[in-house]
């Protein structure tokens, strides 16, 4: 058996694969103070309904994939180790001056934001590298070794260190990575020039601080985990997502959990990419999480998944640059919790103010009184109050109602449906210009694209978001409701190297980029013979980061044979950054040479059974199916049939206005839109039936 | 107002939330485009350029979020002479303009405009991309010729509002002109790409809204949008206090000045029962034979700068809200309408920046929780624009952004460090130094923040910044417009000064010599620039500053024990914790 365990905000999701190769779906909720219990209750509750002890479930594992936000929670309530951070005299600010740049031009109402490491905790050492790898001013090893007697007298739990232009030479960082090991023991350090080999000193070190900052604890965590499930009987190998959408061991994680501070919404692409792939036989997907409070929304690009640098935690400038590649997900504050209100010059909004889970919605009944979205689609009769998450949670409709026509209604001078139906419309177009501003940065067409809709609240109104972006299809997974959880199950092991080495192509050096690119390729060929030993497969690819002549913004561009050793491979890689540029811009300038600052290598270790997902259904008969009575602003109210999710008949379209319901998710089929459940288990919606 | 209320209101407050988002898209869009695949720093790292959409009738509808001296005035007159120019506007059109005789900031901001046109052949929007370039055929390798006595020192082509696109086809005598003058072609020609990627980008995604929504409907979005954000303006100055102030922020002594400098005198009158602000600039002095002046775009938008960081920050910029706000200005007034062929090359800095931050002070001083104090001057040695020919023979000219702090206070919280300049907002980025050593032949020796230099207040302004610089295997020239060694950025309601900026050349012995404060210097192979930013100042008297924070202050190295005592009056214990009987006392006695 595999197991794979997403711990989110309010749920932890599992997903099962069992011997019979088929997959089931669990949730619990998960229990912040000690996020391990979250996983191990979890597993307790699929063990029962596979009639099992959880001991002889977990007997059965072979492999367990992790998904967790406990680096992330972590950074965010700045609850991380007390870190210093060491680097060349002269600029010691760094990390305080970050890259400048700021939002929201006309509010002064925000600090200067702190640095990751306080000033008072930052050291600077003599020593200075040149661009071309020179040495300018030698290392200073007794000043060193002064900044280390404060640092133990300081009881500093971690160091990062960041020199300039330790990318091209690292002797310096290295030297004092060894003299902190004498000095500190015991103490982790990261080097930068180690950790993320990239130009742009900012973001190595902002890298660098917070991967030093997470050892500890993450250290900690990791060795729990598996200690834990070895204590409950779980014999198998214990993998960890990376924010990268691949997983990695346990152990490796704890050396560098900076790979793993983005580590569940990664994968909602993987799964993403299977099923836009399996059920519509599309390789441009765009991928959208749907949770209470935030709306995540990914890519997958001719069957490739974007990795971005520009990754921040919180708002940008405002919050934390990890300087570390990521998968590209846009997140932004819109879900069902989002709150809608009418400003005093009668414009609606909807959030950025969410009600989160306490009071939550108006309808939950815990105090909560300014209307959500969650209110305004059991106001249109969408939801019912009684089945809502089949059953597990009751709403009070006149509640709901109540609320939107004092606050929204009758500010606007329309009828409370008018108002739900505005509410709806507002937060889709707020969730619409966030897959904007994504698609744009990645060339991709909504036109062209299949609309994912992941998370429990992903039906109340992908149908409207696919028809505003003009998407032809919607594609609803089975395992929808744990989008991430489900990418985890069929990812293999993968591992990212980079080297930042400068290349022009007016001026190529093709014997020195081919011993850069050659050490990238060792490198991922001792990771599969290690941590990929028994793969089934192994895929090693490669990718430059490169922009024309004096831009400053790098794209990525696969290097098709990964190698670069004749001018004739160099046309193609010319060839293939033009195209690509016009892609992604709608302009190319051939007339330009083109420069790489950085090289990528992606191995990919696969494995048996990592391939898809298939889940178990119970394929029951349509019992008598029920109505419901919903307002439509095309239609007004109607009654609309209510279907079972796994009664649907597979391949055959029926159009709405209709509902179907699981008790993970309710979808709202609108007018005009048809819906038939694909051979794997997901809903296909078709927005083009109608013509 | 008056006008657009016999208007029937066709548009909803639902309608009018989906198509302010819709357009805000539009904008973002564009600004993305811009941003990413332009050639030189000064767009693609510094963000000096902005894409704005205006209406048929040339009013300001939506810009994106770019730099505040680019966008509230300016291309309202641009889209205006556009159209006396061309009467008969066609689709696939596109002009440049950077005139500041014509509605443009100043000559750097080339400003592309595409007549948006429906399938009838009218013309319903304008599209704007201004950017500022690195290079536009000055008579010196510098955008900003501070010394320039008029438009033909100054040098640079200047376009009032020229087609450069019919068809959608560029027009290559233009082309052949610009590579004749401007310094670094190519950089100029990828830019020029990037504005027209943009534009198209403006243009074609409100023309497919249009198929979406009608034409009709767009047009009612625009009045009802621009109604709505006057109503949100009202409410926001209704809500303060009203009076009248008089306050004067001085430009420092530069050729072409005064002895005495620039004083940038403006009466603010805040008239809540009105709902009105009023900023009258007409009482300063005549235009300069220098660079400084300011073209009318700049002098309008510096005085609505001032007013929007001062007021409730969500209402939006648009005519609607400018409605308003009446600027007077007079013809021949260095902060008011030049004429040709007056120069206004450093338009968007400098004396801009006076009228900016005296506007935000007067309002501070008036309300206390409104305004700002006043931010830094600019523009440093480390923002200023260097050029040479490298090693290797090949020419380089470009504007470095390697560092300028001068954050004012706000009323709620302390400064925000790297704000540039007050009409930048901090939004330019801030140079790599690894980025900037890889593309220049410039070796960055230290930056760092100096201590002791922030504008003391209950909320305290940015300090200074220091840096030091100096070119690789060649010499380089450094031109820049150093405003604010004399005339520090002040504080407000009792809040302290920020430092002054200098600048110094690092002889190869290492010994200090003073550089002028606006000049175009060359730094040679073995020597450095030391240059110095301004701090931003204070708001609020420094002794109302929570003592806990003070000592925060001292451990982070923002300030000296010494000056939290002095300035301050917080006393520390041996170990830096708040001595807080010690504080008590201090700051009793004070009061």
């Amino acid at each position: 058996m595999q197991f794979a365990i997403d711990t989110r905000g309010t749920f932890t999701d599992l997903v099962v694969k069992d011997t019979s190769g088929f997959c089931r779906m669990f949730k619990s909720s998960t229990t912040p103070a000690d996020p391990i219990s979250g996983v191990l209750n979890v597993l307790e509750v699929a063990a029962a309904e596979y009639g099992m002890t959880r001991e002889a479930f977990l007997s059965k594992g072979r492999l367990l994939v992790h998904g967790t936000t406990h680096a992330l929670n972590a950074i965010v309530t700045s609850r991380t180790a007390k870190t210093a951070f060491i680097t060349t005299k002269g600029h010691g600010d760094m990390l305080v001056l970050r890259e400048g740049g700021r939002t929201d031009p006309f509010n002064f109402d925000h600090p200067n934001p702190e640095p990751y490491i306080p000033r008072a905790l930052t050291f600077e050492v003599t020593e200075r590298m040149l661009p071309d790898g020179s040495v300018m001013l030698p290392l200073d090893e007794e000043e060193l070794a002064g900044i280390a007697a404060a640092l133990k007298q300081l009881r500093v739990e971690a160091v990062a260190v960041c020199l300039l232009w330790s990318i091209v030479n690292p002797d310096h960082e290295r030297r004092i990575g060894t003299l902190l090991a004498t000095h500190l023991p015991g103490i982790p350090v990261t080097l930068s020039h180690e950790l993320n080999p990239i130009i742009r000193e900012f973001r190595r070190a902002s890298s660098a601080a917070i991967d030093a900052s997470l050892k500890p604890m993450m250290g900690i965590y990791m060795s729990n985990l598996e200690a834990r499930l070895r204590g409950a009987g779980f014999p198998g190998r214990v993998l960890v997502i990376t924010s990268q959408g691949g997983v990695i061991d346990a152990k490796d994680a704890a050396t560098a959990p900076i790979h793993i501070v983005n580590s569940g919404p990664s994968m909602a692409p993987m799964a993403g990419r299977h099923f836009a792939a399996i059920d519509e036989d599309s390789t441009t997907a765009i991928v959208a999480d749907t949770g209470g409070t935030t709306y995540d929304v990914s890519l997958v690009r001719k069957g490739h998944v974007p990795i971005i640098r520009e990754t921040w935690i919180g708002a940008p400038h405002r919050g934390t640059m990890i300087g570390f590649p990521w998968v590209d997900v846009k997140s932004v504050g819109a879900g069902g919790g989002s709150i809608a209100w009418v400003d005093s010059g009668g414009l609606l909004h909807v959030g950025p103010q969410s009600a989160g889970s306490v009071p939550g919605p108006v309808a939950y009944g815990k105090g909560g009184v300014e209307p959500t979205v969650t209110d305004a689609s059991l106001v249109l009769g969408h939801l019912d109050g009684d089945s809502f998450l089949g059953g597990a949670m009751k709403l009070d409709r006149t509640l709901a109602e109540a609320a939107i026509r004092t606050r929204v209604a009758e500010p606007l001078g329309i009828s409370v449906e008018a108002a739900a139906d505005a509410i709806l419309a507002v937060v889709t177009e707020n969730m619409v210009q966030a897959i904007n501003t994504i698609t744009v940065n990645q060339g991709i067409d909504p036109k062209d694209a299949v609309l994912i809709g992941g998370g429990g609240g992903a039906g109340l109104n992908s149908v409207r978001i696919a028809k505003r972006l003009g998407c032809r299809t919607l594609l609803i997974p089975a395992v929808g409701a744990a989008l991430s959880a489900a990418g985890a199950m069929m990812s293999g092991l993968k591992a990212h190297y980079q080297a930042a080495a400068f290349a022009a192509t007016d001026r190529f050096d093709f014997d020195r980029l081919s011993d850069v690119l050659n050490g990238l390729a060792e490198r991922c060929r001792v990771f599969a013979a290690e941590s990929g030993a028994g793969a089934e497969s192994v895929e090693i690819s490669y990718t430059a980061d490169a922009r024309y002549s004096t831009q400053v913004w790098e794209i990525e561009v696969p290097l098709r044979s990964g190698r670069i050793l004749t001018p004739a491979d160099l046309c193609a890689f010319i060839d293939d950054f033009h195209e690509t540029h016009q892609e992604l811009f709608n302009f190319s300038d051939p007339s330009s040479p083109i420069e790489i600052v950085g090289w990528r290598a992606q191995v990919h270790c696969r494995f048996k059974d990592t391939g898809g997902i298939d889940l178990a259904r119970s394929d029951e008969e349509e019992i008598a199916a029920s109505t419901r009575r919903s307002f439509f602003a095309q239609k007004g109210w109607c009654d609309v049939p209510v279907h079972n999710f796994e009664a649907l008949a597979v391949n055959e379209f029926i159009t709405g206005p209709l509902i179907v319901e699981s008790p993970f998710t309710t979808v709202v089929i609108e007018p005009g839109v048809a819906v038939a459940r694909r051979p794997s288990g997901s809903l296909s919606i078709n927005m083009a039936v109608a013509q | 107002m008056t006008q657009h209320n016999s208007r029937k209101p066709a548009v909803d407050g639902v309608q009018l939330a989906i198509l302010a988002h819709r357009l805000e898209g539009v904008t973002r869009k564009m600004a993305n485009t811009l941003l990413r695949t332009a050639r030189s720093g000064v767009i693609n790292i510094a963000r000096d350029f902005s894409c704005c959409i205006v209406t048929a009738g040339a009013e300001l509808l939506v810009a994106n979020e770019g730099l505040p001296i680019h966008v509230l005035a300016g291309p309202d007159i641009m889209a205006r002479v556009m159209k006396e120019y061309s009467p008969v506007l066609k689709r696939g059109d596109a002009f440049l303009n950077n005139s500041p005789y014509h509605g443009c900031s100043h000559a750097a901001d080339h400003t592309l405009l595409v007549p948006v046109i429906d399938d009838e052949g009218n013309h319903r929007f304008t599209v704007l991309a201004k950017a500022h370039q690195a290079d536009i055929g000055n008579s010196i390798a510098t955008t900003y010729h501070g010394a320039a006595r008029d438009v033909y020192e100054e040098g640079a082509l200047i376009f009032p509002s020229v087609k450069v696109q019919e068809n959608y086809e560029t027009n290559q005598d233009f082309v052949r002109m610009c590579r004749m003058r401007i310094r670094v072609p190519d950089q100029w020609w990828g830019d020029f790409l990037a504005m027209v990627a943009s534009a198209r980008i403006g243009e074609r995604e409100i023309i497919a809204l249009a198929e979406e929504v009608g034409w009709d409907t767009l047009e009612n979005f625009s009045a009802t949008w621009l109604d709505y954000s006057e109503k949100r303006m009202m409410e926001a100055i209704t809500a303060m206090p009203g009076g009248r102030m008089t306050r004067t922020s001085t430009h420092d002594r530069f050729p072409g000045t005064p002895e005495e400098g620039i004083p940038v005198t403006v009466d603010v009158s805040l008239d809540p029962s009105e709902a009105r602000i009023a900023v009258d600039l007409s009482r300063n002095p005549d235009c300069l034979p220098c660079g400084l002046n300011l073209s009318e775009a700049c002098a309008r938008t510096a005085a609505m700068v001032g007013i929007f960081n001062s007021i409730d920050h969500r209402v939006p910029k648009n005519a609607g809200s400018c409605r308003r706000i009446d600027v007077s200005l007079r013809e021949n007034c260095v902060v008011g309408i030049p004429r040709h062929p007056t120069s206004t090359s450093v338009a968007t800095t400098n004396v801009a920046d006076r009228v900016a931050n005296a506007v935000q002070a007067a309002i501070a001083e008036i309300a206390d929780g409104a305004g700002m104090a006043e931010c830094g001057a600019v523009i440093a040695p480390a923002g200023g624009v260097i050029s040479g020919v490298d090693s290797a023979g090949k020419e380089f000219v470009n504007q470095i952004f390697l560092g300028e702090t001068g954050g004012a206070a706000a009323p709620r919280a302390d400064a925000w460090l790297i704000i540039g300049h007050v009409g930048g907002a901090g939004m330019c980025n801030l140079d790599s130094v690894e980025l900037d050593e890889m593309r220049q032949p410039l070796r960055v020796f230290s930056r760092k923040l100096v201590s002791d230099t922030e504008g003391a207040g209950r909320f305290r302004g940015a300090p200074s910044m220091s840096v030091e610089f100096g070119p690789v295997g060649c010499d380089m020239q450094v031109a820049y417009v150093s405003d604010g060694t004399m005339n520090a950025a002040r504080g407000v309601r009792g809040g302290g000064a920020g430092g002054k900026a200098d600048q110094f050349r690092v002889r190869r012995d290492g010994t200090l010599q003073r550089l002028d404060a606006c000049a175009q210097v060359t730094i040679h192979e073995g020597e450095r620039l030391l240059s110095i930013s301004c701090g931003g100042g204070g708001y609020g008297n420094p002794v109302e500053r929570e003592a806990e924070t003070v000592a925060r202050d001292v451990a982070e190295k923002w300030i000296s024990a010494e000056r939290a005592r002095d300035v301050y009056r917080v006393a520390l214990t041996e170990d830096g914790s708040l001595d807080r009987d010690e504080t008590v006392k201090l700051r009793h006695a004070e009061r």
